[in-house]
C-alpha cells in the first residue's frame, strides 16, 4: 500500500501541472473579463513548438521557450479579433482552438512520434526514501516548481500589485476602469497574451516533460478541463493548485491500477477525467459558484460609447 | 489604446453595409486561405483544378461533394437552431457519435421487422442525439451550469463509449480494424444514382424545408428567436421560455444525432471511428456563414462540404494533413468575425481630444 501510493503521488504532478498552468492562464485572462474558449489550440501549439525546437536544437530550454511564444502568438491572434474587433468571444475562442489544431496538424506531420531527449526530473537522492511523499516533493523535474512559482507569481500579481488592480477591475466593470483611465483594450489584451504564454507553457510540458514526443491530439481536452478548473478554483490561482491536484491524481491513478494489474476497461476508464469535469462543474452550479465568484463583466466586449 | 478612434454602435446597420461586410469578410478568408495553401507547397495552377473543378464541376469529384454534404447540412442545422436560441451546442459531435452508435445498435441486434429496420435505426439515431443533448440541457435549466463546457466533454465520451463497443462487443471478428460488422441490405440507405449519393440527401433536404418552416412560419419558431434575441424581456413578455428552450435544443440534438445515422447507413455502412468530421467545428462554420437560415445553410453545408472532398486530394497529393481542412474554415470564420465588426460600428476620428 505504502509503495503504491507512493509511486503514485510521485506521478501526480506530471498529469496536475499541464492543468496548472494552463487554469492559471485562463484565470488571468478572465479576470480580465475575457472569455478565452482557446486554452486546448494554445496548449496545442505549445506542445507542437517545444517539441519541434527541441528535436531541431536538442536543447528543451530553448523548446519551452518557444513552447510559450507560441501559445502567446496564438492568444494574441484571438485578441485582436475578440478584444479590437469586439467578436462575439465565444466564436473567435472555438475558431482559435481550430487554428491551433489545424496548424499543428500541418505543421507537425514533420515532428510526428519522433522521440527525443526532454526534460527530467531531478534525482531525490536520500530525500526520495522518506516514506509516502519523498519522490513527490523532491523528485521533480524543474517544470513542476516552475509551474508552482508560477502560480504563486500569479496570485501575487492579480492580488497584491497595480497592474492586478487594474485588470480586475477591468472584468468586473470596465466602464468605470476606463474613467479612472485604465486603458481597458490594452490590459485585455496583456491578460490573454499571458494566458496564452501560460497555456503554451502548460503544452510544452505535455511534449518536453511528459512524454517526451509529439503526436497530434496529445492535448485531449486538458484545455477543456483547465477552464473547467477555472470555475472550480473560484478564480483564485492558488485554488487552481488544489482542482490541478485533483484531476492530475485521477488521472495518475489509471496507468498506476494497471500497473499493478487491476483489470478494467480502458475506454471507461479513460472518461474518468471527463465525467468528474462534468461533476464539479454541476457541483459548481449547486454552490451558485458562478453567481458570486465569476468576474461581473465576463464575456462582455466592452466599448466606451456603450457606458452607462 | 486608439484613443484617437471612437466606436459608435449603428442602431440599424443598412443592408448594403451588412452584406459588403460579410462579402468582404468572406472574400478576405477565401483569399487567406488560398495563400496559406501556397505557402504549404501547393502550386497556384492546381488550385483551381484541384480545389475548384474536381471538387464542384467534375461528376465523379461533385458526387462526392453531395454525398459528404449531406451529414453537414443536418449538423449545420443542427447549430443553427441552438444558436438561434443563444444554446451553446458544442457537442454536435458527440451527438453524432451517439446517433451512429443508436443507429447501429438498431442493426447490429436486428431490431424491428426488416422493413421497418431502416426507418427504426433513424429514429433510434436521432433520438439518441437528443438524448445526449439532454444532459447538458437539464443541467443549464436547473442547476444553471454552463452548457458549453459539459456538452464538448460529452463528446469526448461518447468517443470513448464508441471505441469501448469497437474494441469490445460490436467488433467484427472478420475484421483485422476495429469496426463493426457491415450493415444488411435492408439496413443501408438507398443509392439515388449519382455516385454514391444516397437517400439521405431527400432527409436533409427535407430537415431544410421543415426548420425553415419551424422558424419562420410556426409559433415556437417566433418564440424561439425573440428569446434568443432577449431572454429576459422574452419572459417578461410571457413567452414559454423554458419549454421552447427544451423543443428547440432537443431539435438540434435530434439533428446532429441524424447525421451520424445517416453517415453509417448511407455511407459507411457499418460503425467506424472515423466519421467525426470536426461536426462541432464545421456546423458551427456553416450555421454562421449561413447567417442562422436554414435555406443558408444548404448552400454552406455544399460549400464545406467541397473543402473537405479538396481536403482528400491534398493528403494524397501534396501530403498535407486533415488539419488544413480545419485551418481553412477557421481562417473563414475568423475573417467573416473581425469583417462583422465594419457593419456593428461606425469608426469616427477624433480631432483633438480624446473622448
Amino acid at each position: 500500500m505504502e509503495a503504491f501510493v507512493t509511486s503514485w503521488l510521485a506521478t501526480l504532478p506530471t498529469f496536475a501541472t499541464p492543468l496548472l498552468l494552463a487554469s492559471v492562464g485562463l484565470i488571468i485572462a478572465e479576470r480580465a473579463g475575457v472569455v478565452s474558449l482557446a486554452a486546448e489550440g494554445y496548449m496545442a501549439v505549445g506542445a507542437l513548438a517545444a517539441a519541434a525546437v527541441t528535436l531541431t536544437t536538442g536543447q528543451p530550454g530553448w523548446g519551452i521557450a518557444l513552447g510559450v511564444l507560441a501559445g502567446a502568438a496564438l492568444a494574441l491572434l484571438f485578441g485582436i479579433v475578440a478584444v479590437v474587433f469586439r467578436a462575439d468571444q465565444i466564436l473567435a475562442g472555438l475558431a482559435t482552438v481550430a487554428a491551433g489544431l489545424g496548424i499543428t496538424g500541418v505543421v507537425g506531420r514533420e515532428y510526428v512520434h519522433q522521440t527525443f531527449e526532454g526534460v527530467a526530473p531531478f534525482d531525490p537522492g536520500m530525500l526520495g526514501t522518506i516514506p509516502w511523499i519523498g519522490p513527490l516533493l523532491f523528485g521533480q523535474d524543474p517544470l513542476v516548481y516552475l509551474a508552482l512559482a508560477v502560480t504563486v507569481a500569479s496570485w501575487w500579481a492579480v492580488f497584491h500589485t497595480r497592474f492586478g488592480l487594474r485588470l480586475r477591475a477591468v472584468g468586473e466593470d470596465p466602464a468605470t476602469a476606463d474613467v479612472a483611465g485604465v486603458d481597458v483594450q490594452l490590459h485585455q489584451l496583456v491578460a490573454v497574451a499571458l494566458c496564452g504564454a501560460l497555456c503554451g507553457l502548460g503544452g510544452a510540458y505535455l511534449s518536453v516533460a511528459g512524454s517526451s514526443v509529439w503526436v497530434e491530439g496529445m492535448v485531449a481536452g486538458r484545455g477543456w478541463i483547465a477552464l473547467s478548473l477555472v470555475i472550480f478554483a473560484r478564480w483564485q490561482p492558488l485554488r487552481a493548485v488544489l482542482g490541478a491536484a485533483l484531476f492530475g491524481g485521477v488521472e495518475a491513478l489509471l496507468p498506476r491500477l494497471q500497473a499493478v494489474g487491476v483489470d478494467m476497461p480502458v475506454y471507461l476508464g479513460a472518461m474518468l477525467p471527463y465525467a468528474l469535469t462534468i461533476a464539479v462543474l454541476i457541483a459548481a452550479g449547486v454552490s451558485r459558484v458562478g453567481a458570486t465568484a465569476e468576474p461581473a463583466s465576463l464575456g462582455l466586449p466592452y466599448i466606451r460609447q456603450d457606458r452607462r | 489604446m486608439l484613443d484617437g478612434l471612437t466606436l459608435q454602435r449603428r442602431q440599424h446597420p443598412s443592408r448594403r453595409l451588412t452584406f459588403g461586410s460579410y462579402a468582404g469578410g468572406l472574400a478576405a478568408g477565401l483569399g487567406l486561405s488560398a495563400v496559406l495553401l501556397l505557402i504549404a507547397g501547393v502550386p497556384p495552377d492546381s488550385m483551381v483544378d484541384d480545389l475548384f473543378t474536381q471538387v464542384f464541376v467534375d461528376p465523379g469529384g461533385l458526387a462526392q461533394t453531395v454525398t459528404l454534404a449531406i451529414p453537414l447540412v443536418l449538423v449545420g442545422l443542427s447549430s443553427a437552431i441552438a444558436m438561434r436560441i443563444r444554446f451553446w451546442n458544442i457537442g454536435m459531435e458527440g451527438q453524432l457519435w451517439l446517433g451512429a452508435i443508436g443507429a447501429a445498435g438498431c442493426a447490429i441486434h436486428d431490431i424491428g421487422a426488416a422493413p421497418l429496420r431502416l426507418p427504426l435505426m433513424l429514429l433510434a439515431a436521432a433520438a439518441s442525439g437528443a438524448l445526449w443533448i439532454a444532459i447538458p440541457l437539464v443541467l443549464r435549466l436547473r442547476l444553471r451550469v454552463s452548457e458549453m463546457v459539459v456538452s464538448l466533454l460529452l463528446s469526448s465520451i461518447a468517443f470513448l463509449l464508441l471505441q469501448h463497443l469497437l474494441f469490445g462487443g460490436w467488433r467484427d471478428p472478420a475484421n483485422s480494424f476495429p469496426v463493426s460488422p457491415p450493415f444488411d441490405p435492408v439496413e443501408q440507405l438507398g443509392l439515388l444514382g449519382f455516385g454514391n449519393v444516397h437517400t439521405g440527401l431527400i432527409l436533409a433536404v427535407a430537415a431544410v424545408v421543415f426548420t425553415a418552416i419551424l422558424v419562420d412560419r410556426t409559433r415556437l419558431g417566433f418564440q424561439a428567436t425573440a428569446i434568443g434575441l432577449n431572454p429576459l424581456a422574452a419572459r417578461a413578455a410571457g413567452l414559454p421560455v423554458a419549454a421552447t428552450t427544451i423543443a428547440m435544443v432537443l431539435l438540434s440534438g435530434a439533428l446532429s444525432g441524424l447525421a451520424g445515422g445517416v453517415i453509417v447507413a448511407g455511407t459507411e455502412h457499418r460503425l467506424t471511428q472515423f466519421i467525426g468530421m470536426n461536426a462541432t467545428f464545421s456546423g458551427i462554420v456553416i450555421a454562421f456563414v449561413a447567417r442562422f437560415k436554414p435555406a443558408g445553410v444548404l448552400v454552406a453545408a455544399f460549400a464545406v462540404a467541397g473543402i473537405y472532398n479538396a481536403g482528400n486530394t491534398l493528403k494524397v497529393f501534396y501530403a498535407l494533413s486533415d488539419g488544413i481542412v480545419v485551418l481553412i474554415q477557421s481562417v473563414v470564420l475568423l475573417s467573416l468575425l473581425v469583417a462583422q465588426f465594419f457593419a456593428a460600428y461606425r469608426i469616427d476620428r477624433v480631432r483633438g481630444v480624446t473622448a
